[in-house]
C-alpha cells in the first residue's frame, strides 16, 4: 500500500527524517513510534505531501505521488489527522465534513451540483459518519466550541469522510482520557474491518501494543527497528533509546 | 429628495465595491487590489457605450468580464504572497492600474468635439442615461438591481458548499490542503469573483458619475472597499450592506454638517465601531439571535434547523 524508499527530510543541518525505507501493507494498522524529536511527524507531513522530500521516494499502490500536491493525494486516498487540532473552528461541525468531501467519486458530481448545490447526497453520508464519530448530537454546533475529546473526534471525522485508503494518524490519543482512548481503539480497529490501512503515530504504549500489527521505531530520523508488538518490545535497541530498560530488582 | 437619491447610488455602488471585497476577504486575504478592478471596469465599460456606441447592459457585462480575467491573472502570482506582503503587492497593482489610466489617452474626434479618456484629465460626457432618458429614480432602480443580484448570488454561495470552502480555505490553509481542497485555485476563484463584481461596479460608476478619472481609483478607495467587510463582519454579506450604509450615509453624509471635524470624527467613530463591535456590525451571534427570532415563530414542529444553513 505505502512504501517509503530512502526518504530523507533534512531542515538546514538537522536531519529530520534520514534515509527511511518503510512498507506498510494493505490492511494493516501500522505503528510508528519513538522519542520526541526522532521524525515521526515529518514522516506523516512527507506522506501527505505538506512538505517537499529532500531525497527519496513517497509509493501508493506502486505508484509514485513523491511530487504530488498535498490536496491531489487526498484525492489517491491519503488523508490525515493533525498532532495539534487543526479543525476550521468558525465552521459547524457539519460543514467541517461537508468541506472534506474530496474522495474522487465526490469529484465526480457535476461541478454546479457540487460547489453551488445544496447538501443532497453529502448528507446521508455525513451522518453516518458523524454517527461513528459519536457526534450526532452536535452537527450543527462549531467545531470550535466543542470539548476537547469531541474535536478530536471530528477531526478523525473530517480524515475518513474523504475516504482514503491510507490513513495517517498523528498522535490521536493525545491529551485523551482512559475511556476516550478505548473508544479510539474501537474506531481504529473498526477502520481496519472497513479495509483502511492506517499509519499511527502515538506515545500512548498501550494503544499502540494493541491496535498495531506492526510497528517501526524511529530514532533521529532512522529506523532502529521493525516487526511486531511483541518483537519491538523487546528489542534491546527500543528499550535503550525510547520504552526504557526494566531495573534489575 | 434628490440628495437622498443620489446617496442611495453611492450606497448600491459601494456595496458591490465591498461585496467583491468580501468574497476575497473569505479566503483570509486582504486585497487592495479591488480598486483597480473597479477602474478598469469603469473605462471598459464606459469606452463601450461612449466610443463604441453598445448598451449600457453589455457595456457593464464585458467590463465586469474584462476586470474578472485580470483579477485571475493577478491572483495567481499575487497569492504566492500572503499577509502583509499581499498587502503590498494588490496595493502595487491598484496603483499600477490608475497611473495606467493617468496616462491612458484615446479620444476620437466626433463631429467638433473629441470623447474618450484624456489622461490625467480623464473620461468625460458618460452620458449614457441622459441621452436615453432616464431618470435619477430610473438609474438608482438599476443600480439596486445589480445589488440585489450580486447579494442574493454570494448569500445562495455562503450557504453553498463553496461558501463553507472559502471559509475553510480562511482559517487555515494546512487544514484545508490536507482535508483535500486546492487552495490556490480556491483563492483565485475568490480573487475572479471579486474582480467580476467590482468590475460591474465601476462600470455602473462610471454612468452614474458621467466623469471618471484615476483620482477616483486611487487607495483611498481601495481602502473603503477591503473596509467595508472588515466593519460589517464576515458572517453576512448583508454586514458589508450595513457597513456601507454606516460609513456613507451616516459618517460621511449624515456628520456633514460638522464641517472639518467630521474628517476627525470619521477616524474615531470606525475606530470606535470596531471596538465595540469587534467581529463586525453583523456578527455571527447577531445571525443566531435573528434565528432564533425566525424559529420561535414558526410553529415549534418546524424548528429543526439543518446543517446546511
Amino acid at each position: 500500500m505505502l512504501e517509503l524508499k530512502g526518504l530523507s527530510k533534512h531542515f538546514g543541518g538537522v536531519r529530520a527524517v534520514d534515509g527511511l525505507d518503510l512498507r506498510v501493507t494493505q490492511g494493516e494498522v501500522f505503528g510508528l513510534i519513538g522519542p520526541n524529536g526522532s521524525g515521526k511527524s515529518t514522516v506523516v507531513n512527507l506522506v501527505c505531501g505538506l512538505f517537499p522530500v529532500t531525497a527519496g521516494q513517497v509509493l501508493l499502490r506502486n505508484e509514485d505521488i513523491t511530487s504530488l500536491a498535498s490536496h491531489v493525494r487526498v484525492a489517491c486516498g491519503v488523508t490525515r489527522t493533525f498532532q495539534n487540532i487543526r479543525l476550521f473552528d468558525r465552521l459547524s461541525v457539519w460543514q467541517n465534513l461537508w468541506v472534506a468531501q474530496n474522495a474522487v467519486e465526490h469529484r465526480s458530481e457535476g461541478f454546479l451540483r457540487r460547489w453551488l448545490g445544496g447538501p443532497g447526497r453529502a448528507r446521508e453520508e455525513i451522518d453516518r459518519i458523524l454517527e461513528f464519530s459519536d457526534l450526532s448530537g452536535k452537527r450543527d454546533e462549531l467545531a470550535g466550541n466543542l470539548a476537547f475529546g469531541e474535536q478530536r473526534r471530528l477531526e478523525l471525522a473530517r480524515a475518513v469522510v474523504a475516504k482514503p485508503a491510507l490513513l495517517l494518524l498523528d498522535e490521536p490519543a493525545a491529551g485523551m482520557n482512559a475511556e476516550e482512548i478505548d473508544q479510539l481503539d474501537a474506531r481504529i480497529r473498526k477502520l481496519k474491518q472497513d479495509g483502511l490501512t492506517v499509519l499511527l503515530i502515538e506515545h500512548h504504549m498501550e494503544l499502540v501494543m494493541a491496535v498495531t500489527d506492526r510497528i517501526a521505531v524511529l530514532n533521529f530520523g532512522q529506523k532502529i527497528a521493525e516487526g511486531t508488538p511483541d518483537e519491538v518490545q523487546t528489542n534491546r535497541l527500543v528499550q535503550e533509546a525510547y520504552l526504557g530498560v526494566a531495573e534489575a530488582a | 429628495m434628490d440628495f437622498y437619491l443620489g446617496l442611495a447610488q453611492i450606497v448600491g455602488v459601494h456595496t458591490l465595491l465591498g461585496l467583491s471585497a468580501y468574497c476575497v476577504l473569505l479566503t483570509g486575504q486582504v486585497s487592495l487590489a479591488q480598486a483597480g478592478f473597479f477602474a478598469i471596469g469603469a473605462y471598459v465599460a464606459a469606452m463601450l457605450t461612449v466610443l463604441a456606441g453598445w448598451h449600457i447592459l453589455p457595456a457593464i457585462a464585458a467590463a465586469s468580464f474584462v476586470a474578472g480575467v485580470v483579477a485571475c491573472a493577478v491572483g495567481f502570482p499575487a497569492l504566492r504572497v500572503k499577509g502583509l506582503m499581499l498587502v503590498v503587492a494588490t496595493l502595487a497593482f491598484g496603483e499600477a492600474v490608475r497611473l495606467f489610466f493617468f496616462n491612458f489617452d484615446y479620444q476620437v474626434a466626433r463631429g467638433e468635439v473629441k470623447i474618450g479618456p484624456a489622461g490625467g484629465e480623464g473620461f468625460r460626457q458618460i452620458r449614457f442615461f441622459p441621452e436615453h432618458g432616464w431618470s435619477t429614480l430610473d438609474v438608482l432602480l438599476f443600480i439596486w438591481l445589480f445589488v440585489a443580484l450580486v447579494m442574493a448570488a454570494l448569500w445562495w454561495m455562503d450557504r453553498s458548499r463553496a461558501g463553507a470552502v472559502l471559509r475553510a480555505v480562511g482559517e487555515d490553509e494546512v487544514a484545508a490542503q490536507s482535508a483535500g481542497i486546492n487552495v490556490t485555485a480556491v483563492k483565485v476563484a475568490a480573487m475572479t469573483v471579486g474582480g467580476l463584481i467590482a468590475g460591474l461596479g465601476g462600470g455602473i460608476f462610471a454612468h452614474y458619475t458621467a466623469h471618471i478619472e484615476h483620482a477616483q481609483f486611487g487607495v483611498a478607495l481601495a481602502t473603503f472597499a477591503i473596509a467595508y467587510p472588515i466593519l460589517g463582519g464576515l458572517s453576512s454579506v448583508f454586514g458589508t450592506l450595513i457597513a456601507v450604509i454606516f460609513v456613507q450615509g451616516f459618517l460621511i453624509e449624515g456628520l456633514r454638517f460638522l464641517g472639518d471635524w467630521r474628517n476627525l470624527l470619521f477616524g474615531g467613530l470606525i475606530l470606535l465601531a470596531m471596538n465595540v463591535r469587534p467581529r463586525g456590525l453583523i456578527d455571527a451571534a447577531t445571525i443566531a439571535g435573528i434565528k432564533r427570532l425566525r424559529i420561535r415563530n414558526r410553529e415549534p414542529g418546524n424548528a429543526r434547523t439543518q446543517g446546511a444553513e
